[in-house]
């Protein structure tokens, strides 16, 4: 009997990584044996529409969108809960319902939250 | 002495299947650009690439020739390392979900059984949640590390609609594995056997198909990207095949949801006379037909719009969604 997982299943997965990689770095040598470079002063600067770059990019400004970030770090981690109880819904009958929807109920209070605080608004500023 | 030479039997299996999945997913990827270029030209009355070879078949070759000759910049100022990663990341990430889809029916040769799927992992749908999440950070990384204007508001862009979409897009998926028991593809497609899942849950097809559209940055979602605002977005700086990685990674995703979506709601590889294969082909070439379509029909959308369709519109539905489920399975029961 030929072992159908060699090593178990993330060899494989492994290996698909190995392949992913090999086919995202092999055609950059490739390219980089046969491109002609070229010269000049200005080859290298950062686009900004044909005008003269100004500044660096990496500056402080306000990301409007940061709070999103944190109420789907809190809620995320929950979804995750829900996966395991989608696998054995069903054994215990009422019981899981009420469950699930106390658990779900309480999740969706962040949302409601933050609806009601105006996250979800876009403030002009 | 004869284990040993099983198990290197089994290793050279899931080499081939590897190597033979590898090279169908890139064929595939890359004519789906041409598939894409000549049903979007079609869509605006007009004829798309037909120069290279018969009806511009040769197009996907001529392109690859091109960005493989083209020289490949790192813009002053980048980050070097996170500017060379950042594009592998997108690319290898879209690639590596692929390796959990099934696309038949257990092969016997010579005696021996061969699964077709390169590996069945238990954890299935949770390792593709893993590597489309995964695949945030080529965007963020590649925007923030071209140290450039567009590309920075592009990769940030990226992240904000991501992690909005990831939401809908997981809890879309709560009553498949309530349905099927399983985060295992195989045993999803296998509870598909009679129906296909979509017939029992259009809600959460309709969230699944939205959100997995968001998530490959496709039009009305391509914030990221937005050409007439922000130039090309995240990979404004990126050129020659750095640039090529991240658009066959665009069209690599495009398969794989299409492949995914096929496994978690269409039924799979499952169809009557054709081979398990082909069908399986068949339905992801219609969902990457259907997102092409979406894109030459539907304008952009406003960042705040895009938002607020993801978190007051997808999320609740989807939540809503979880619980109806949850009722009518226990009274079918």
């Amino acid at each position: 009997m030929i072992p159908q997982k060699p090593m178990g299943d993330f060899l494989a997965v492994a290996l698909f990584l190995v392949a992913g990689l090999a086919f995202a770095v092999v055609p950059m040598i490739i390219s980089r044996l046969i491109v002609k470079r070229g010269q000049g002063a200005q080859r290298e600067a950062t686009y900004e529409s044909g005008m003269e770059t100004i500044g660096s990019a990496w500056i402080q400004f306000t990301v409007a969108y940061y709070i999103y970030a944190l109420i789907f770090l809190a809620f995320d981690v929950d979804v995750l809960y829900l996966f395991p109880v989608g696998t054995v819904y069903g054994e215990y009958a009422v019981r899981d319902l009420v469950e699930v929807i106390v658990f779900v109920g309480i999740l969706s209070l962040a949302i409601v939250y933050a609806w009601r605080k105006g996250v979800f608004e876009w403030k002009r500023r | 002495m004869l284990n040993m030479l099983l198990w290197i039997a089994g290793f050279i299996i899931l080499l081939v299947k590897l190597m033979i999945i590898l090279g169908v997913l890139l064929f595939f990827a890359g004519y789906l650009v041409w598939v894409e270029r000549k049903f979007l030209a079609r869509l605006q009355i007009r004829y798309g690439p037909n120069r290279a070879g018969p009806y511009g078949l040769l197009q996907p070759l001529a392109d690859i020739v091109k960005m493989l000759v083209k020289e490949d910049t790192v813009p002053d100022g980048a980050d070097r390392a996170f500017f060379l990663i950042a594009p592998a990341v997108v690319a290898a990430t879209a690639i590596l979900m692929f390796s959990v889809v099934p696309f038949g029916k257990d092969l016997t040769l010579w005696g021996q059984k061969v699964p077709l799927v390169v590996t069945d992992l238990n954890i299935g749908l949770l390792f593709v949640f893993a590597m489309s999440s995964l695949g945030v950070y080529g965007v963020a990384l590649g925007g923030w590390a071209s140290n450039s204007k567009y590309g920075l508001l592009g990769g940030i862009r990226g992240a904000a609609q991501m992690i909005s979409y990831e939401l809908p897009l997981g809890l879309s998926l709560v009553p498949i594995v309530m349905m099927a028991h399983s985060f295992s593809m195989v045993k999803i497609v296998a509870a598909q056997q009679k129906y296909p899942f979509i017939l029992f849950q259009p809600l959460a097809f309709m969230i699944f198909a939205i959100s997995s559209m968001a998530e490959s940055k496709r039009i009305p979602f391509d914030l990221p990207e937005a050409e007439n605002e922000l130039v090309a977005g995240y990979h404004t700086e990126y050129s020659g095949m750095r640039f090529g990685l991240f658009f066959l990674g665009e069209y690599v995703h495009i398969m794989v949801f299409g492949a995914i979506m096929s496994v978690l709601f269409l039924g799979g590889w499952r169809g009557p006379f054709l081979p398990p294969v082909v069908w399986l082909l068949i339905k992801i070439l219609a969902v990457a037909l259907f997102m092409i379509w979406v894109r030459g029909t539907l304008p952009r959308l406003r960042y705040d719009q895009l938002m607020a369709l993801g978190w007051k519109v997808l999320i609740p539905l989807a939540l809503i969604n979880i619980l109806a489920t949850g009722a009518v399975g226990l009274m079918i029961n």
